[in-house]
């Protein structure tokens, strides 16, 4: 059962998202936060997750760039920041095309970015390539404390 | 200069209405003076005479000496000085120089350039604060169209992706005339995708900056008409292109131009069974023009003006879908280049479309 964390502050993105994984025939289960605070704090189990394993990360984490209070370039940059998260597979999931947004993300260390596509079956057809290449066909990095 | 005794330059200088005197180089006695020296100095020849010529610097204002001219508004005085010949002794020729009228227009020239000065402090100044003021508006602009980027598509992603819900969901349950209803809101939602696309562009067409390098016309063109070829297989289309074109110019931004275009001209022949296009250079402006030239439905002349302003479109959305932005992406991609961009048709006869990139 592979795990992903879907960070989306939009309520019909996320029904949206969870819908495309639901069609898809991947094994997973999908957490969701709502912003980029829940995001570190889910990931460096801190805060209002310091009840959490640290070192239970998921699999994959869809990130938005536009979140409320910590932004989405920022909860990247922390976690490439961390050891723990340095080398997490995050996928950044966004509405923006901006040639400065796609510059960010990649010199702040995204493996991917992908813009939502508005067409539903164009956008859930992203969403399974993005779990299948990232879940099956990518092979993960080690866990940190492991190799 | 030579002045001796019987000279007729005596005459001369005796009624010349310019204060003049001789005085001897070695023992600084006066050795002559003029009527015109005596009235300026105020005392008689023998006075005069028994000054010793080193004193006669004081009673006219001499600037050389340091007087601050600008703070005197009285008469100015210069005296000049050459060494001449008076019957064979080494003599000094002093005259003196009103130079009150110069003192004043140069005065005058000084003001005038302390106001320059200040003006172009203020201009600068001036310059500052609209520079500072433009950067506001321009990066308040970048944070609208960033936002329009990220917000505006967000509620077309619901629209669009609920309606194949629906679709999904409803499944056999939807009428036919249902089904086709929500067809005509993801139709819809994804229309308006397009134009805030285009929209974008346009922005950012405005906001980038131009980089010059040596682009190849011809090749961007016949690649540009092999995407469109690919697009729709179905189609002929005939097209030239002429080859060895280059110009000067920012590539992303003229490929832009070109996609424009070409799209365009693909896109109003559709209806011709022959259809052609054709890109090729022309000399124009003392310069080159390049141009688009195809044989579709064409436009009526009296609204060419109308082509190049955004959200104007002269054919009927069914007909020829489109939002109405790509030529004002045109024209301002050229005028950035300096360049002009303009139209010449008739309706049912093709379009030519010429664009220069260099003013």
């Amino acid at each position: 059962m592979y795990q992903i964390l879907l960070v989306e502050d939009n309520a019909d993105d996320v029904e949206l998202t969870l819908r495309a994984f639901r069609k898809s025939d991947l094994l997973n289960t999908v957490t969701v936060v709502r912003d980029g605070v829940e995001a570190l704090d889910y990931l460096l189990a801190t805060g209002e997750y310091a009840e959490r394993d640290a070192n239970a990360l998921p699999d994959l984490v869809l990130l938005d760039i536009k979140l409320p209070r910590v932004d989405g370039l920022q909860v990247l940059e922390r976690l490439r920041a961390n050891p723990r998260t340095r080398l997490l597979p995050v996928v950044v999931l966004t509405s923006s095309a901006e040639p400065r947004d796609l510059l960010t993300c990649y010199s702040l260390g995204a493996n991917s970015y992908v813009r939502k596509p508005i067409d539903f079956k164009q956008f859930s057809r992203a969403l399974q390539q993005i779990g299948s290449y990232w879940l099956q066909t990518n092979q993960a990095p080690p866990i940190p404390g492991t190799a | 200069m030579i002045v001796t005794g019987d000279d007729p330059f005596r005459a001369v200088f005796a009624s010349h209405p310019l204060p003049m005197w001789l005085y001897d180089r070695e023992t600084s006695t006066i050795l002559d003076v003029n009527d015109a020296a005596l009235a300026h100095y105020g005392c008689s020849r023998e006075e005069f005479l028994r000054k010793n010529a080193a004193s006669l610097a004081l009673p006219a204002v001499d600037r050389r000496h340091g007087t601050d001219a600008s703070t005197n508004d009285g008469p100015e005085f210069e005296l000049m000085s050459h060494p001449v010949d008076f019957d064979g002794r080494p003599a000094v020729f002093v005259s003196v120089r009103d130079v009150t009228a110069l003192r004043r227009v140069e005065h005058a020239l000084a003001r005038a350039e302390r106001d320059r000065r200040r003006m172009t402090v203020e201009f600068e100044e001036h310059v500052r604060e609209r520079t500072v003021q433009l950067q506001a508006a321009v990066s308040e602009l970048e944070a609208f169209s960033y936002s329009v980027s990220h917000d505006l598509r967000a509620p077309l992603r619901s629209i669009a992706g609920f309606s194949q819900a629906l679709i999904e969901d409803a499944g056999d349950a939807l009428s036919a005339d249902a089904y086709d209803d929500i067809s005509r809101i993801v139709a819809a939602a994804q229309r308006m995708d397009h134009l805030i696309n285009d929209l974008l562009t346009l922005s950012m067409v405005s906001r980038s900056g131009i980089t010059r390098e040596p682009v190849d016309i011809s090749d961007l063109a016949n690649r540009i008409l092999a995407e469109l070829g690919d697009l729709s297989l179905t189609r002929a289309v005939g097209m030239r292109v002429q080859p060895g074109m280059v110009a000067q110019c920012d590539p992303r931004l003229v490929r832009v131009v070109l996609e424009n275009l070409l799209t365009n001209a693909w896109k109003f022949t559709s209806r011709r069974e022959q259809a052609w296009i054709e890109v090729g250079e022309i000399s124009r402006d003392g310069g080159t023009a390049f141009f688009v030239r195809d044989n579709g439905v064409g436009f009526d002349p009296t609204f060419a003006d109308k082509l190049f302003g955004p959200f104007q479109r002269l054919h009927d959305a069914s007909e020829f879908p489109g939002t109405g932005i790509g030529l004002a992406t045109v024209r301002r991609i050229v005028q950035r280049h300096g360049g002009r961009v303009w139209a010449e048709s008739r309706l049912g006869q093709g379009a030519c479309f010429y664009f220069t990139l260099q003013s």
